[in-house]
């Protein structure tokens, strides 16, 4: 494995009163796309949280580039280099589509420019003078929520479940987008349940069940893993 | 010259350059309000306050530095944002978390505390400001005189108003802003510090509150009050309007000054009230406001109501008997006349804490209950000539009537626009005791004679009417107490804990609301109808607003949802208005300052604490 | 199917927020006495459609027919009122009520309205033992002192449950009851919502088509605002859609 950009170890998370990571332990290499498979329910959404910092209340060590990070705020974090792009997609109602997409502010200079995200989403160029950024699609909300952390230079994504409820030919554009993301040497994490999809895009595979990574296994070796796999989500 | 509608043009056009003026201030302090509510969830009831220091930055800047109003027009809001800024981040801030409405009462507690401390030093007789030299004089239009300085006034406030809104709506950092208050979480993840964000927000909202107040410094007089009254006014602008909208709250503003200007030429005895009716009517056909968008929010006020229905609640009727015994005997130690205003005041405070601690619902309008109920009987008394009993009787049933009414409009907004809604609908009320005869105006209804009560009671002997008092309140405290532990009250307290299940349960919960309404208003107007004949008076103090502030902080001192908790904050209070009265002012800011303190560090309130360390309902 | 045997009918129903069309033009009917699943993943509109069958939203268009009557304009409280309850997704128990409390609110509704501000609330010893044989039936019987807010996720969905089955529905709409619950729970759930589906009708919505699986006789699934398919578990997870939907299948 390549030098880990992202390391967690022993993470422990709380919603108020609830305990949801119960000591998660895991790392994404430089340059690596790496997916967290598991039930609902299973803390997938809570490790990405917490990875964020919007989780607050967190207890562990998330170390990202070497810098330790689990006192920081999730303003701080981002500015780190560290970027979410949530399940719920948080494309904003009152801003239109042009303004969503310039909504985070750039950390670098690396970032994509503006004409680079519409060369990969032709379609959001198409709509960038819609009104609301509500009245997109399903798919075009999720590129657009993929679009806009793009341009910040962030060298970490986390992506949760960008698949989700969409049609088949809008998955597979997400798919090149994330194999052309990784060409360009950025860093994923990324949450599915389409784990078929995963396994287009990914190198490493975790298991989540109640709160802890339960197992783990390389892209290549999904088949072997797949009766294990089928017991772990029930499918 | 022509005439229109029987009306000289010269007085239609003045009223109207009137009513915009007022419009403009109305324009600039809602648009600070949804500015502020829009990021941080909060009615800033410190507005009025914080228009009235901008006011006073200007007159002190001119008074002591000698700096002038265009400098001031910079250097006042300024001011009075840094000062917002400090309360925002000290203090404001540890109350995000919380409901909606600790937000309101907080800042009311500061607004007490401002207002009490510029009134303790400059009194409350207004201070001049003069027009500055460039704005002097009129300018001569064919159908009236125009005033310079009115005119600047106008034009700025539209340019102020203008450029907020481009700011917010055309800007990237105002993108920013309309994102944090959709989903700060998410923005912040973007880097944002959004704590910072609201803070400037604040500062800025309240900054535009300043501008206001020293735009209107040389219009009128700078006063300690001058806030006071207009914030209501603004609070029903912000109902009519709605919050959703920037321009909205700007046009709403506008619009509503120059209705009351049209009222003042047409019909002037109604313009004081045109906008609160205005408001009721709003309310009724369109509840979330013209320009708002349809909103639920559910009101969540920490209840210290605890114990289960098993739970017998014996150490409750333990409690409730030695309070009655103890009232029997206060009378060996304790005036009369304190106790039977302590006893009136903690009906008031009851009927409140009925409403707030066991339905979820703040009313900062019950001051139209308590103050009515008193006309109604202190008339029914001294003109009538009705025995005590029925004069009492007819106060209350005037205060049922009349919260069936405000009950009706007011439950059809949830939250802290209810409580806007209650507060504004009782400025109403306030400004029509103000001018109809039959209130006797500043002077009040006086010289109410107290009578025999059931025809052999001699209330006019002190002790008499002292027992009498307390039969009515032991009468009143056992009918709260039944309500609460009534098939009824058990509904309603499923409403507060989560109306939305009792509604998929079936219950017509906003039917259970008007019925807590009504019966808030009947016991409230119980205790003022009583309050009129014991102290053969009934006056405006009564229906002013503030005293509906003073039963929120009694039942916040008391304890929210607990039985006794009203009692014994009204018993705190009315000791500490009755024994500090010699220090003016002070007792206004250090009312401020135990509603603050209650908001940000003793929310169980004294009886609450108890209850809640025992794990007894009390 | 005859029509006597349909207990619930959407008819062409759209919700349109602001241009984004949620349900989009969704017709199915709910046959009496079975239970029923609508499926899909997250986005799909699933919660929406149960919101405006529940009456909480409005819909843009379409009509809801429950028992023959149409309830499309219908308050909340009157739908439920004539038989149709629903669950929360998001667990909908009054917090600082007692447990027991918690489901005697909903047994008191059969007084009718309780306005009755006068009369003690002893009146409603006469539910008591009901309530705790309805808490029995969920598990609970050991926490009818507790404050519901302090009992642990799967236990306030199983109150929710008992308060929901206080109403004696005759179709009762359950928001993801299996959300968030461990893999233990959701084996007892699925046993109670079986045990309770007795003599009325369930439909209930689930993110997962495994959990409903044994439970249901017929399964809708639902993705982007639209039905893909409909029938019993052994044809809708044959369906290639509806794999597609849910793993990928058929693709890598």
């Amino acid at each position: 494995m390549k030098p880990a950009l992202l390391s967690v170890q022993n993470l422990e998370s709380w919603y108020g009163e609830s305990h949801i990571l119960h000591g998660v332990n895991l790392e994404v290499g430089q340059g690596e796309v790496v997916t967290l498979l598991g039930r609902n329910g299973a803390g997938k959404t809570t490790t990405l949280k917490s990875i964020m910092g919007i989780v607050r209340n967190r207890r562990g060590s998330i170390t990202k580039g070497g810098i330790q990070t689990i006192g920081m705020t999730s303003d701080r974090i981002a500015k780190l280099g560290t970027a979410l792009c949530p399940e719920e997609r948080a494309i904003f109602s009152s801003l239109n589509v042009r303004e969503n997409l310039m909504l985070p502010p750039a950390i670098n200079d690396r970032g994509m420019s503006v004409e680079e995200i519409f060369a990969l989403f032709p379609n959001l160029k198409e709509r960038i003078g819609t009104s609301q950024g509500t009245k997109l699609s399903g798919g075009e909300q999720q590129m657009l929520a993929i679009a806009r952390i793009l341009r910040t230079g962030a060298d970490l994504l986390l992506l949760d479940e960008p698949t989700e409820g969409l049609a088949p030919v809008i998955i597979q554009q997400i798919g090149r987008t994330i194999r052309m993301l990784k060409e360009r040497g950025l860093t994923i994490l990324l949450v599915e349940q389409n784990f078929r999809f995963a396994s287009t895009v990914a190198d490493r595979f975790y298991v989540m069940e109640h709160g802890q990574i339960i197992d783990g296994f390389k892209s290549a070796d999904l088949e072997a893993n797949m009766p294990k796999l089928h017991d772990y989500l029930g499918v | 010259m022509f005439e229109f509608l029987g009306i000289p043009p010269q007085a239609l056009f003045g009223q109207l350059l009137i009513g915009l003026i007022n419009g403009s201030f109305y324009a600039l302090l809602s648009l600070g309000l949804a500015v502020i509510f829009g990021m941080l969830n909060i009615i800033n009831f410190t507005h009025g306050a914080q228009y009235m220091m901008g006011a006073f930055a200007a007159y002190l800047l001119a008074q002591y530095l000698g700096i002038g109003y265009w400098p001031s027009l910079v250097i006042a809001p300024l001011l009075v944002g840094l000062i917002g800024i400090i309360i925002e981040r000290t203090m404001l801030k540890r109350l995000y978390h919380l409901d909606h409405l600790y937000g309101l009462l907080f800042t009311f507690g500061i607004a007490l505390i401002i207002q009490g401390l510029f009134r303790f030093q400059f009194g409350s007789s207004g201070l001049p400001y003069p027009i500055p030299d460039q704005l002097q004089g009129v300018i001569r239009l064919p159908f009236m005189f125009l005033p310079i300085y009115r005119a600047w006034v106008i034009v700025f406030s539209l340019a102020v108003c203008l450029t907020t809104w481009f700011l917010i709506e055309r800007t990237s950092l105002g993108a920013t802003l309309r994102a944090a208050t959709e989903n700060p979480t998410i923005v912040r993840s973007f880097g944002v510090n959004v704590p910072r964000l609201i803070t400037l927000t604040y500062g800025a909202g309240v900054g535009l509150a300043g501008l206001a107040g020293v735009l209107a410094a040389p219009i009128y007089q700078v006063s300690p009050l001058m806030g006071a009254d207009i914030i209501v006014v603004v609070f029903a602008v912000v109902v009519i309007g709605g919050m959703g909208s920037i321009l909205g709250s700007v046009i709403t503003g506008f619009m509503l000054g120059l209705i009351e200007g049209l009222t003042k030429v047409f019909y002037p005895e109604a313009s004081t009230t045109v906008v609160f009716v205005i408001m009721a009517i709003v309310l009724l056909i369109r509840p979330s406001g013209l320009f708002g968008k349809a909103a639920t929010t559910t009101a969540g006020v920490e209840s210290t109501g605890i114990g289960s229905s098993l739970d017998g609640g014996r150490v409750l009727n333990v409690a409730m008997a030695g309070l009655v015994a103890i009232l029997a005997i206060a009378p060996l130690v304790l005036y009369p006349q304190f106790l039977m205003k302590a006893l009136c005041i903690a009906l008031f405070a009851m009927s409140v804490n009925l409403l707030l601690g066991f339905a979820g619902l703040l009313s900062f309008g019950h001051a139209m209950f308590l103050g009515s109920a008193g006309y109604v009987s202190a008339h029914a008394a001294k003109i009538w000539g009705l025995p005590p009993e029925l004069a009492i009787l007819a106060g209350t049933a005037t205060a049922a009537f009349m919260g069936l009414i405000a009950g009706a409009i007011a439950i059809r907004r949830q939250g802290i626009y209810f409580a806007m809604t209650t507060l504004a609908l009782s400025q109403m009320i306030f400004f029509i005791a103000v001018q109809v005869p039959f209130t006797g105006g500043e002077d009040g209804i006086q010289g109410v004679p107290r009578g025999l009560m059931f025809g052999f009671l001699d209330i006019k002997n002190q002790l008499t009417m002292y027992y009498v008092v307390l039969a009515v309140f032991v009468f009143a405290m056992l009918l709260v107490h039944r309500i609460i532990h009534s098939p009824f009250g058990e509904v309603l307290k499923s409403i507060r804990e989560n109306e939305p299940r009792a509604i998929s349960l079936g219950y017509k919960t906003d039917r259970y609301k008007l019925m807590a309404f009504v019966l808030s208003a009947s016991i409230a107007g119980l205790g003022g109808a009583t309050k009129a004949i014991v102290f053969q008076l009934a006056s405006l103090t009564d229906v002013h607003w503030s005293m509906s502030g003073e039963a929120v902080l009694m039942t916040l001192v008391g304890g929210l949802g607990t039985m006794l908790g009203p009692v014994v904050g009204a018993f705190v209070i009315i000791a500490m208005e009755t024994y500090l009265a010699e220090w003016g002012q002070w007792v206004t800011v250090i009312q401020g300052v135990v509603f603050v303190i209650c908001v940000m560090a003793f929310r169980r309130g004294l009886v609450g604490e108890v209850a809640y360390r025992t794990g007894k309902p009390l | 199917m005859s029509q006597d045997d349909v207990i619930l009918e959407a008819r062409d129903l759209v919700k349109d927020f602001a241009g984004f069309l949620a349900v989009n033009h969704v017709s199915f009917k709910v046959r009496r006495g079975t239970i029923h699943a609508l499926i899909g993943p997250n986005g799909a509109g699933k919660t929406t459609l149960f919101n405006l069958l529940t009456k909480f939203l409005p819909p843009t268009k379409g009509h809801i027919i429950f028992k023959g009557e149409d309830i499309t304009r219908l308050a909340p409280a009157d739908v439920a009122r004539r038989g149709l309850v629903r669950s929360f997704q998001i667990s909908a128990v009054f917090p600082h009520l007692s447990v027991l409390d918690n489901v005697r609110v909903a047994l008191q509704r059969e007084r009718g309205g309780s306005f009755d501000f006068w009369r003690s609330r002893n009146v409603l010893e006469a539910y008591h033992d009901r309530a705790l044989a309805l808490l029995e039936d969920v598990g609970l019987t050991e926490y009818a002192e507790a404050q519901a807010v302090s009992l642990p996720y799967g236990r306030k969905r199983a109150l929710e449950l008992a308060t929901t089955l206080a109403l004696n529905p005759e179709l009762m709409l359950l928001d993801e009851p299996m959300a968030g619950m461990a893999h233990e729970d959701i084996d007892r759930i699925a046993e109670l919502i079986r045990r309770v589906s007795k003599g009325r009708t369930v439909l209930m919505v689930e993110h997962n088509l495994n959990v409903v699986a044994s439970l249901s006789d017929t399964i809708t699934v639902l993705t982007r605002g639209q039905i893909l398919t409909e029938g019993d578990y052994k044809t809708v997870s044959a369906n290639a859609d509806v794999q597609q939907a849910y793993m990928g299948t058929g693709h890598g």
